[in-house]
């Protein structure tokens, strides 16, 4: 039975639509998973890298060095997206660059530089947290929830 | 006409033939392969059969791979890697660890950890041993530095 969508509409549009899906080129969702695994990996591996070096060189331990890790990876990003190259890296690796912390630095970034006409606070001071700003409230919120929820477990003697 | 590519090669060659006469120590490599540094006792004078008798028992475990067994004065530093997929059992090893060695010797105080920088820290007082200058004061204060950044990790 036709749906209500395909009720309104006429027949040539129903042959359009048959046409446009004949000719349409299928996404290459299984290369695309590809370079997103490889590149966000190689994202890791830096940061993987960059974490080893603080545990060497500097006086981090295993459970403190995720912070200075994490501000020195979107630190690179900053400075990449700044000069235009996360953007490419972007394009080519989808997921795999966004989903790392590198993703997030990318995100605050571009948004700054994208309104940096309109002044630095209004432009810059209220749209740089456009897109970060949902990762941060998300982020803190489902921390909350889960250290909840640990304490609950902790008190009543299950961990 | 040479590229930015060629020329960033030629550097990291010309970079590479600098290191290459050096001597690689154990902990250089320590966060990266397996290293299984001797078990040590800060006063030489004493006997490490206890300390080996430890390192034996840690290594009996089958979720560790690179014991490391620093016995001072008050402390003994037991250390350790997990293997990559019991490392979501960690708490549970680590206190498995514990229960074992506080059972077979109570009167030791034992100060056990899977922390990278701590193991690093024990095969580069390994190495510090080593030499005539580091005296058993300076070996036992170490310890003790590392044993306080260890109680920072819990």
């Amino acid at each position: 039975m036709p749906t209500t969508k395909e009720k309104n509409t006429t027949p040539q549009q129903r042959n359009y639509q048959q046409l446009q899906q004949k000719h349409e080129i299928k996404r290459p969702v299984l290369k695309n998973c590809l370079k997103a695994f490889f590149v966000g990996g190689f994202i890791c591996a830096i940061g993987q890298a960059v974490s080893y070096f603080y545990i060497y060189f500097f006086d981090f331990t295993e459970q403190s060095v995720g912070n200075p890790t994490v501000a020195t990876m979107v630190f690179f990003s900053m400075l990449l997206t700044g000069f235009g190259v996360y953007d490419r890296l972007g394009q080519f690796a989808g997921a795999g660059s966004a989903v790392p912390v590198t993703g997030f630095g990318n995100a605050v970034i571009s948004a700054a530089i994208e309104h940096r006409t309109e002044g630095f606070v209004l432009g810059v001071g209220g749209n740089m947290f456009k897109l970060a700003g949902s990762v941060i409230l998300f982020g803190v919120f489902s921390a909350f929830v889960v250290a909840l929820i640990k304490t609950l477990l902790v008190i009543w003697g299950v961990l | 006409m040479i590229t930015r590519y060629q020329i960033l090669f030629a550097c990291l060659f010309l970079l590479a033939a600098c290191n290459h006469n050096a001597p690689v120590r154990d902990s250089q490599l320590a966060l990266m392969k397996t290293t299984n540094p001797k078990p040590l006792v800060t006063d030489q004078n004493k006997s490490n059969d206890s300390v080996k008798e430890i390192k034996k028992d840690v290594s009996s475990f089958p979720e560790l791979y690179d014991v490391a067994v620093i016995k001072g004065k008050k402390d003994t530093l037991v250390v350790y890697k997990v293997k990559h997929l019991y490392r979501f059992k960690m708490k549970k090893i680590e206190k498995n660890v514990n229960k074992k060695l506080e059972k077979k010797y109570p009167k030791e105080n034992f100060t056990v950890s899977s922390d990278y920088k701590i193991f690093l820290e024990a095969v580069r007082l390994d190495e510090q041993m080593k030499s005539a200058k580091f005296s058993h004061k300076e070996a036992e204060k170490r310890l003790e530095d590392i044993v306080k950044m260890t109680d920072k990790t819990k």
